[in-house]
């Protein structure tokens, strides 16, 4: 069969002279062109049939499967065990349903090659295929008897089986194979897939564990395959892992499985003793904890982040810096946990190491006033940031600004007022605005607020500040030092005293007794009485009965101010939070139904479709 | 004439199940006897699903309404009343009041133009049919009919087969894989525990419902749903189940389930035993005969899963129907947009070489060799099949969360689900002569 219809080239046609000439070779000058034209003619066919199955390649990718099946059937006619068309028709004679015709070319590409494995490949996943498994068997038992020790007919024929989607046979092949080989680890990978397929996840953990002792490269894929066990299975998985004593790998799969499935303490503790003997594995495998413990959030992934980097601290390299910086990790780490304690001990350690690198010793500096700030030492922070020389001068301005906001916070606000005072950055007008406030100086506060615009701070301080900006807009008065008190307790976390205070200032407010300046009685207090309620609510049962309560005499009074809508749709949720949905939907339809134009009809009726079920709850 | 005694004989239909809150307050307190509300679906509306939801409570509350086709989007016209004003102020649909006057308006454009007014007197009973043991995804139908507050009840496999489809004018299918090949999941999802569990439920009901495979089942099954659509019923598919439910009715004597679904491989010559007489919508088309590709005929023009197959996604155009001939495909057509953008489904379009010659296409890509949404009479009834799987999603995947409707309130796409919901309120009518 042509292979082309193109006229032959210059080459070929030579070719095809020289091969002619074979049977009437001539001594002499000739001879050696008769010779020259038998090797130009072997260089010209191999060409052409890398070109033809390219052709087959190009048909198949057209999902031209027939045509693509004859190119690879005439590719085989001319060289039986061309592997790439044997290929191709496994590939492409499925798909019209003519798998059948793939079976004696591949008996004729064994029968010729009988040690090529790769035609034997082809010949045993033909006969699984075409679901003669005594065949199959008999090809690959005759393969493994003439390789013995090799693990690959086995696979080969397990991956085939698989492929056919007959898990269970392919299981015992491997298990066959696992004892022909007599290596108890082999096909551990394979086991586990095919367990895990089967939905037994404990032996797929038990073949993990065993594969990992020659592949210990494995254990991420060990962790994540485990990873999607489901709840039910979770914890018979880590008995079994942690049971007896454990291998240092096992530990540490089991630890990662732990920490995924959201216990990481747990999985520290199973973990731990895998990190006991310094080396460099064991730095390796305790950073890697530290970094999957950092992707969760939970107080608990924190402090098993805190005790890896700590243990990592210990086992990383003195030389460099590696292991004081380390340490300032494990130290912020602690900070993050709430354990302030761990955190001095290995700030300590680095302060008292003066081989460690500067940008070691400068981390753990700042540590250690981040943690006298966090743990209320804020006069201990005030003398670090005063005398300690290590500090650099940016460290420095941004913790003092942080040691103002925790003075702030705890009403501590002349001290706050003093530190800030030869400040004039935007992060401290934003500041002032609060001392101001929480002074009752309501008019200076909403002056340096909108002067310190969106800029301090992050998105959430601005938030804070426009919301701030917006409630002090509605009250009258330029001075109330009852509202900056209330304001006051609610920075400072007493929400119970804050709510007490919120109603005292606005039953002022209500009679005119609220102080110097602004307008006339009664402005601002429905807006007082909403914000008493938003923190009631958030409280405890009873608090939320005041909560109700509020809302009620808001909606009652608040007139047509934006105050009564925004109280009708806390109710609302308060009301939906204690399960008592229809009386959340009544007070939803009437808000939508009294204040059409209110700026919360769109977010009450979301509420609403919510409640009613109409959308999903998100 | 014909038209004039059409409209009487709608006038006899006598909506059952009042919505008590509008029969109760309507009387007493309607503003006008004349004065109407006007539901605009153009882009002055604030909410188009929840306008259907809105309709449909007034017309299941016995009072009559009327579909103004192609009127500014295809509006719907109201009476007057303050229950129906509190259902659209709550539900954020847009409404207009209008008089006499302006309805007189309408009314002579409509009879001037390619437009007509469909009276909506009966409110379907509506039946889903989704497994009671939830699988893993969305049903859009689902989700449509929940935000725009239409009841509808759930059937599977023991109602069909106990004949309880009759007492429904409208189903709907979506994901279901007639074929029995549970959509094919093995091949991504093998393990996961929910395909372990579908399995099992369906395999417990085929053995309860006497079939010996979960392929016999959903035969029998799809064979109930010709019936129901035979002797009058509305169908609504999208998705898998438009494809699979004619695989299945054409292959009634034909194996063409993989071995893992029943035990046994396909028939080799399943194509040419394939009897598309007794399927609704397709004919010709070929199965797919490797078990190892996630597809199931070339129905399907997209073929999302099927590797090399796949197609990118385009956009579909609605065609224009004569409102006061053909008012059935009017009606299915209505929309504030002509262009929608197109979303993949495990069966995302139809091929236009395997639709029937008496198969109405409704919308297509253009230039494209499949089709989106189409629409056929069988029987007494009517069915419509919509390809993909849901219209604000492209591409779905198993676990995504689910679509909220209230952040796509004007979403073209659902609208045609809607129309489809509306659309046994409005009886077909004789073509003029």
């Amino acid at each position: 069969m042509r292979l082309s219809s193109r006229l032959p080239s210059r080459s070929e046609e030579w070719a095809r002279q020289s091969i002619a000439l074979k049977g009437s070779v001539v001594l002499g000058p000739t001879f050696s062109l008769g010779i020259l034209g038998l090797i130009l003619s072997v260089l010209v066919v191999r060409p052409l049939r890398a070109q033809a199955i390219g052709q087959g390649f190009e048909l198949e990718r057209a999902g031209q499967y027939d045509q693509a099946a004859a190119i690879y059937l005439a590719a085989l006619r001319a060289d039986p065990t061309n592997l790439s068309a044997l290929l191709g028709l496994e590939r492409v004679l499925p798909p019209i349903n003519r798998l059948g015709e793939l079976l004696p070319a591949a008996q004729r590409a064994a029968a010729a090659s009988p040690s090529n494995v790769a035609l034997r490949g082809v010949l045993l996943r033909t006969y699984v295929a075409l679901n003669e498994p005594d065949s199959g068997r008999a090809v690959a038992l005759r393969w493994a008897a003439a390789a013995p020790g090799d693990e690959a007919p086995y696979r080969e024929w397990a991956m085939a089986l698989e492929d056919a989607h007959r898990h269970g046979a392919a299981r015992d092949v491997l298990l066959l194979g696992r004892r022909t080989l007599g290596r108890p680890g082999a096909f551990g990978i394979e086991l586990a897939e095919l367990s895990q397929l089967a939905g037994d996840w404990e032996g797929a953990a038990r073949e993990w564990a065993a594969a990992l002792t020659d592949a210990p490269v494995q254990l991420p894929n060990a962790a994540s395959a485990l990873a999607e066990a489901p709840d039910a299975q979770r914890e018979r998985i880590a008995r079994l892992l942690t049971e007896g004593t454990p291998s240092t790998l096992t530990r540490r799969l089991a630890g990662e499985l732990l920490l995924n499935w959201g216990q990481p303490l747990r999985a520290w503790a199973v973990f731990e003793p895998s990190v006991a003997t310094p080396s460099a594995d064991a730095a390796f495998a305790a950073r890697r904890f530290a970094d999957l413990a950092g992707a969760r959030r939970t107080p608990d992934a924190r402090r098993a982040r805190a005790l890896a980097l700590a243990r990592y601290a210990d086992l990383a390299p003195e030389v460099g810096g590696a292991a004081a910086r380390a340490r300032a990790d494990a130290a912020r780490a602690f900070i993050e946990a709430g354990d302030r304690v761990a955190a001095r001990a290995v700030l300590e350690r680095v302060a008292q190491d003066s081989n460690a690198p500067p940008d070691a010793q400068r981390l753990a500096q700042r540590a250690v006033v981040e943690a006298l700030i966090e743990g209320g030492q804020r006069n201990e922070a005030a003398q670090q940031l005063a005398t300690n020389a290590r500090l650099s001068p940016d460290d420095r301005a941004s913790l003092r600004l942080r040691l103002v906001r925790a003075r702030i916070a705890a009403g501590e606000l002349d001290r706050a007022d003093t530190e800030l005072a030869r400040d004039s950055s935007v992060e401290a007008l934003a500041l002032q605005g609060w001392i101001a406030l929480y002074r009752g100086r309501l008019r200076e506060a909403q002056r340096l607020f909108l002067a310190a615009g969106p800029y301090a701070g992050d998105q959430r301080d601005a938030v804070d500040r426009t919301t701030m900006v917006a409630l002090l807009q509605r009250v009258p008065d330029d001075s109330f030092p009852e509202l900056g008190s209330a304001l006051s307790l609610l920075a400072q976390g007493d929400s119970l005293r804050a709510v007490a205070a919120l109603r005292l200032a606005a039953a002022r407010l209500a009679t005119g007794e609220s102080g110097g300046g602004g307008g006339g009685a009664g402005g601002g207090r429905p807006d007082l009485l909403l914000l008493a309620g938003r923190v009631a609510a958030r409280l405890d049962t009873l608090q939320q009965r005041t909560a109700l309560a509020l809302f009620d005499e808001v909606v009652s009074t608040g007139g047509q101010g934006a105050a009564a809508p925004a109280a009708e749709l806390e109710w609302a949720r308060l009301l939906e939070r204690r399960a008592q949905t229809a009386e959340a939907i009544r007070h939803l339809e009437h808000l939508i139904l009294t204040y059409p134009g209110s700026a919360v009809v769109p977010e009450a009726r979301r509420e609403l479709e919510r409640a009613k079920g109409a959308i999903p709850r998100s | 004439m014909k038209r004039r005694n059409f409209l009487k004989q709608l006038s006899g239909y006598v909506a059952t199940g009042l919505s008590g809150d509008i029969a109760a307050r309507l009387a007493p307190y309607r503003s006008s006897p004349l004065a109407s509300l006007l539901v605009p679906m153009d882009d002055a509306q604030g909410d188009h699903l929840k306008a259907y939801g809105v309709t449909y409570r007034v017309v299941q509350a016995g009072i009559k309404a009327e579909w103004l086709l192609n009127y500014r989007g295809g509006s719907f016209l109201l009476p007057d009343g303050p229950a129906i004003r509190r259902d659209a102020a709550l539900a954020g649909v847009s409404v207009e009041p209008v008089d006499e006057a302006q309805v007189t308006a309408i009314r002579g454009e409509i009879e001037a133009s390619n437009m007509d007014a469909v009276p909506l007197e009966k409110a379907p009973k509506v039946a889903v049919y989704v497994p009671p043991n939830a699988p893993p995804w969305d049903d859009a139908v689902t989700m449509a009919l929940q935000y725009a507050g239409i009841q509808f009840d759930k059937v599977w496999d023991f109602e069909v087969i106990g004949g309880k489809l009759v007492g429904y004018d409208w189903l709907h299918l979506h994901h279901e894989d007639f074929t029995g090949q549970y959509s094919k999941f093995y091949l991504i999802y093998a393990g996961a525990p929910w395909l372990a569990e579908m399995v099992r439920f369906n395999t417990d009901a085929a053995k309860r419902l006497g079939f010996v495979t979960v392929p016999d089942l959903k035969k029998a099954v799809a064979r109930k749903i010709r019936d129901y659509v035979t002797n009058g019923g509305f169908l609504f598919a999208m998705c898998t189940a438009t494809e699979t439910l004619d695989l299945a009715l054409a292959a009634e004597r034909t194996d063409i389930a993989a071995a893992f679904a029943d035990g046994t491989p396909m028939d080799p010559q399943a194509d040419a035993k394939l009897d598309w007489s007794k399927a609704l919508a397709f004919t010709g088309a070929h199965v797919e005969p490797n078990p190892q590709i996630a597809s199931f005929s070339d129905i399907d023009g997209h073929q999302v899963n099927a590797g090399p197959r796949r197609q990118p996604l385009g956009a579909f155009k609605l065609f224009n129907f004569s409102a006061k001939i053909d008012p059935v495909p009017t009606l299915l057509v209505q929309n504030h947009r002509q262009v929608i953008p197109d979303f993949y489904g495990l069966t995302t379009s139809f091929l236009r070489s395997r639709l029937k010659p008496s198969d109405v296409v409704l919308g297509d890509e253009e230039g494209a060799p499949w089709v989106k949404y189409i629409n056929g009479n069988h029987g007494k009834g009517t069915w419509t099949f919509f390809g993909g799987h849901d219209p604000e999603d492209q591409q779905h995947q198993i676990g995504d969360p689910p679509t909220d409707l209230s952040l796509h309130p004007h979403s073209p796409g659902y609208r045609l689900i809607l129309n489809n919901v509306l659309f046994p309120a409005a009886k077909k009518r004789e073509l003029k002569t």
